[in-house]
């Protein structure tokens, strides 16, 4: 188990997929936001890719271990310390009970770090995920962020721990951070002809649209777009814009909201409906990138995509995201 | 000694809560920063008295951006 001395800027308890299958209902997947980190840090300490470990997002988590057990740390370089002393990423590192873990703020590229422990976080099953839903406030532990004095419980250990030390992500199994994502994406479901020119999908295709402040984990809010071209005059019985339509399913995690003139992602935590159209859709195997985009620094720029590489794509992933990258 | 509270976090400066000449004790909130549709306090790391306010509503802040000056006791 860990006590939490400081719970930073927001960390949460997520896992992967998140809770799929209750988008009906209007409860969105959630699950973590870079899950290619995730996975890799679960890897690193012998747990399934998609168990439950914390995302650290800006940074400044510090808590104590309450018991021997080994965890890893992987995403952005928050220069994380073990009892003071630098520790490394990517890497398995057994920690004894009394060690005390600090991150400081997100590094020079991505914006969030995930830990990782032997055993998976251990908080109830919420229709079938441990993923917190920061908006809904259900999930993870109490459906919140951690705070100081919250205990985090782990799930038993199956390997010996100095067995499950020392390993580490290959360099060519790294993921690269940058400060421009390129997301492949598919046009639509609102595309051209019928809601947008050619010329406004080009536009969304050639452009690098910076990361606003308000972003979080329910929505990524990107520049606005006053090279837009609509094929519309306005939404109809919608609404008078031409980015308006009725109410209607949001492709999420991972379709681009046309709201006005501000495109915005909808992603982890994102809302299930609404009456705003969707000009394309990021590829399931690129929406690790978003959750790395840093807020206001940080570009996107999408690059066109077909179905077929798309399914190509999230097959590499789930490669990518075996013992076959560790070392 | 002159100290200089710092932004922790990118964002958009929502208010300043202290004047200039204003006493302060450690682990005060000087100012709030919006991030992530969230508010996040900006805390004096020291106790002291505030010399300068560097900011003001809606200016944009980095990582290390300086927002209030201190003289240190």
């Amino acid at each position: 188990m860990l006590s939490v001395l400081n719970g930073g800027i927001e960390t949460v308890v997520e896992d992967w997929p998140g809770r799929i299958g209750y988008l009906d209902n209007g409860m969105s997947a959630s699950g973590a936001f870079d899950n290619v980190a995730l996975g890799l840090a679960n890897l690193l300490v012998g747990n399934s890719p998609g168990e439950a470990g914390l995302e650290i997002t800006g940074g400044y988590f510090e808590a104590e271990f309450g018991m021997d057990t080994v965890i890893s740390v992987t995403g952005t370089d928050m220069k994380p310390t073990l009892n003071n002393q630098a520790l490394p990423l990517w890497e398995s590192v057994k920690v004894t009970k009394g060690d005390i873990i600090k991150f400081s703020h997100f590094g020079e590229f991505g914006f969030r770090a995930y830990l990782g422990v032997g055993g998976g976080v251990d908080v109830p099953l919420y229709l079938g995920s441990k993923s917190t839903c920061l908006f809904g406030s259900y999930g993870g532990y109490n459906g919140r962020k951690l705070q100081a004095g919250d205990v985090i419980r782990f799930g038993p250990v199956t390997q010996k721990l100095e067995a499950l030390a020392g390993r580490r992500v290959k360099e060519s199994a790294r993921p690269r951070y940058v400060r421009e994502w390129t997301l492949r994406a598919i046009p639509g479901p609102n595309a051209s002809p019928d809601y947008l020119t050619e010329e406004g999908m080009d536009f969304l295709f050639s452009t690098p649209f910076k990361i606003q402040h308000s972003s979080n984990r329910s929505a990524y809010r990107l520049q606005e777009a006053q090279g837009l071209s609509f094929a519309r005059p306005d939404g109809g019985v919608a609404g008078s814009h031409p980015s308006n339509v009725l109410d209607h399913a949001y492709a999420i995690r991972g379709t681009l909201n046309i709201c006005g003139n501000t495109p915005i992602l909808l992603v982890a935590d994102g809302p299930t409906l609404g009456g705003y159209m969707c000009a394309l859709s990021v590829i399931n195997a690129d929406l690790w990138k978003i959750g790395q985009g840093t807020i206001g620094r940080d570009f996107i720029k999408f690059e066109y995509c077909t179905q077929e590489e798309a399914i190509q794509a999230r097959s590499e992933q789930r490669a990518w995201l075996s013992e076959s990258s560790l070392t | 000694m002159e100290k200089t509270v710092q932004a922790h976090m990118p964002g958009l400066v929502a208010r300043v809560v202290v004047n200039e000449g204003e006493s302060v004790h450690k682990g005060q909130e000087v100012a709030v920063i919006n991030c992530m549709k969230t508010e996040l306090s900006v805390t004096a790391e020291w106790a002291g008295v505030v010399k300068k306010i560097l900011v003001k509503e809606w200016d944009e802040m980095e990582v290390g951006s300086p927002m209030v000056v201190m003289e240190v006791n």
